[in-house]
């Protein structure tokens, strides 16, 4: 055998295939799943999303029992292409958990629709593996493949109940607006690579600019490079699509509002959490060197996404956009505590503080919202939520405290995500920024409060003596669902109250 | 005449702006999409021009990514257009803006 061949089977020795095992066994039951429905009789295939999720819950319990696998900070695995850190340990647990909640969400929303199931928990499985390598990448060829396997799964996702051509309409324009930031994005990485060059190592190993730490290193020799700030700047904007950042953010409401709802709540949470996932390690260390040029795009980015965020949310009568809108703001929020970090490395856990707040309280809302949606899943008006705190008092305190952690209000984990936040920037010294932020948080108190006030007290309405036919009553909340949404209530508060372990080794980071 | 990297790298920022700017202002949804292809062209061009120069082969292999990626996204792309064909009878951008209010 030739040397080179040799060279490949040694460095394919050098695999570490356990260092991805849940992605590794999310593959698996995503292919398990649509086997089961080919193997299983009709009357037995209703048991299918109760083992995603089963299965789901079984990989998260060994991805937390192995948090501290040896291959955290034992330098990149697969030749490069991963590298295992504490960060990306939780990002990981992080998108298995939302994946669970999203599969949750479905079984109560997708028996509603003349749909078949089973292919929609197939790709939540496959997309939920996308994002748990990406939050290990060390390689743009990862990073782009995997991001691609994530957008081009929550395609298919946003367009499912595609009897519905509002739903379409959605899938539609996530599709043009994916398909244009995934080219931005790459030809960013591809002038990144450009400039960059190969230059061999002792070994005479060619290295590239797709490699994090060979791009770092030129970066830092080379401040001025025109070639490399175009295309820091090609895939800032990029990944600036994924999280919704102003400019980038038309796309938004016209989606969330579209898509299924438990794939609005997946947008919402975990795609957002993607973008940020690559975001850090990006900009506070490939493009560290650049930090002059960074620094000014994302505080423009931020302080324009928070003020347009809250200021687009006030006017929404659809909750779905009014939640959509105020998760660009939230974006905002992220932001600001990604520049704080070039200064104030804790920042960085506290972003991650943050995004798990986000979490519990975006899921407690979109239950309660999943639970009250009817057939057609775009029309959900805030009208719909009258009485429902007198109807059905655990769904009006879910919601209270989903959308009371969101606003920030104390002592939820929201405001603890916000405090944490704030006070990294105020040591970064971002006060212009911060003043910002506060302001926004203010104008969103005020429309977080219309949707409680919207559940909890009568409304006016028309006298409805003929004519206007009765609201029907609500359904009885599904058990599971029911379960999910109170163990994410008691987390907010839980988390309000006492950080703990959690909070100590988050800002430790 | 050789062409130089500089050559190539002016014919893919072209081809680039001109998907760039088809996306934004075209009406077809499919022009849309084949000015989308357009812009992953551009960056496949520029990197084996760039792989070329650099004397690195990893340029040329991202290339075979991009373009199965690519054909992934077609495929879903399509779907979802002939979907929402069948439901609106259109493919024009201007006439599938339902979703405000």
């Amino acid at each position: 055998m030739s040397t080179a061949s040799l060279q490949l089977i040694e460095a394919a020795g050098r695999n570490q295939w356990l260092a991805i095992a849940p992605e590794l066994m999310l593959a698996l039951i995503a292919l398990m799943l649509l086997a089961l429905e080919l193997i299983l009789p009709k009357e037995q295939r209703a048991f299918i999303p109760g083992i995603a999720i089963v299965s789901q819950v079984a990989v998260l319990i060994g991805l937390i029992i192995n948090f501290n696998s040896p291959y955290i900070n034992a330098g990149p695995t697969f030749n490069g292409l991963l590298l295992h850190t504490a960060g990306g340990q939780f990002l990981r647990a992080f998108f298995l958990l939302a994946s669970i909640l999203v599969c949750v969400l479905a079984t109560v929303s997708l028996p509603r629709q003349r749909m078949p199931h089973v292919e929609f928990y197939h790709i939540i499985l496959v997309v939920t593996a996308g994002m748990m390598l990406l939050a290990q990448a060390n390689h743009f060829v990862m990073l782009f493949v995997a991001l691609e396997t994530v957008t081009v799964g929550l395609y298919i996702l946003v367009s499912y109940y595609r009897d519905n051509p509002l739903t379409l309409e959605a899938g539609l324009k996530y599709l043009i607006m994916g398909a244009l930031s995934s080219g931005i994005l790459l030809f960013g990485i591809t002038l990144l690579y450009g400039a960059a060059g190969a230059s061999p190592d002792a070994d005479g190993v060619l290295h590239t600019g797709f490699e994090y730490q060979t791009l770092t290193r030129f970066l830092a020799s080379h401040p001025n490079n025109f070639l490399a700030s175009a295309g820091i700047v090609l895939v800032l904007s990029g990944v600036a699509f994924k999280i919704g950042a102003f400019p980038f953010q038309i796309w938004v409401p016209d989606v969330y509002q579209g898509a299924p709802t438990p794939v609005t709540a997946f947008l919402a949470v975990s795609s957002k959490a993607v973008g940020f996932a690559v975001l850090i390690p990006l900009c506070l260390e490939v493009f560290r060197p650049y930090a002059s040029l960074v620094v000014p795009v994302l505080s423009v980015m931020a302080g324009a996404t928070i003020l347009f965020g809250n200021l687009a949310a006030l006017t929404q009568n659809n909750v779905k956009r009014l939640i959509a809108l105020s998760g660009v703001a939230h974006a905002g929020y992220l932001l600001l505590g990604v520049i704080a970090a070039f200064q104030e490395p804790q920042a960085v856990g506290a972003v991650y503080f943050y995004l798990f707040a986000y979490l519990l309280a975006s899921f407690a809302v979109f239950g309660v919202m999943t639970q009250l949606g009817g057939a057609d899943d775009t029309k959900q008006e805030l009208d719909q939520y009258a009485e429902l705190a007198r109807e059905r008092p655990f769904l009006g305190a879910v919601l209270a405290i989903g959308l009371g952690s969101l606003a920030g209000i104390p002592p939820l984990a929201g405001f603890m995500g916000k405090l944490l936040i704030f006070v990294s920037a105020f040591k970064a010294g971002l006060y212009p920024l911060l003043l910002i932020a506060i302001t926004g948080v203010v104008i969103s108190i005020y429309y977080y409060f219309g949707w409680i006030k919207a559940a909890f007290f009568p409304a006016w309405r028309l006298p409805s003596a003929e004519g206007a036919p009765a609201p029907a009553p609500r359904a009885p909340v599904h058990r599971g669902l029911g379960l999910a949404l109170g163990l994410l209530a008691l987390g907010s508060v839980v988390l309000g109250f006492y950080q703990g372990e959690l909070g100590r080794w988050l800002l430790g980071l | 005449m050789n062409a130089g990297l500089s050559e190539y790298l002016v014919l893919s920022g072209l081809l680039f702006a001109l998907g760039f700017f088809g996306v934004l202002l075209r009406k077809n949804t499919l022009v849309i999409y084949m000015c989308l292809e357009l812009m992953l062209v551009a960056s496949t061009l520029a990197l084996v021009a760039f792989s070329r120069f650099n004397g690195a082969l990893d340029g040329h292999v991202f290339v075979f990514f991009i373009l199965t990626v690519a054909a992934a996204e077609v495929a879903v792309g399509l779907a979802i257009i002939v979907a929402l064909f069948r439901k609106r009878q259109t493919v024009m951008v201007d006439e599938l803006n339902h979703l405000k209010n």
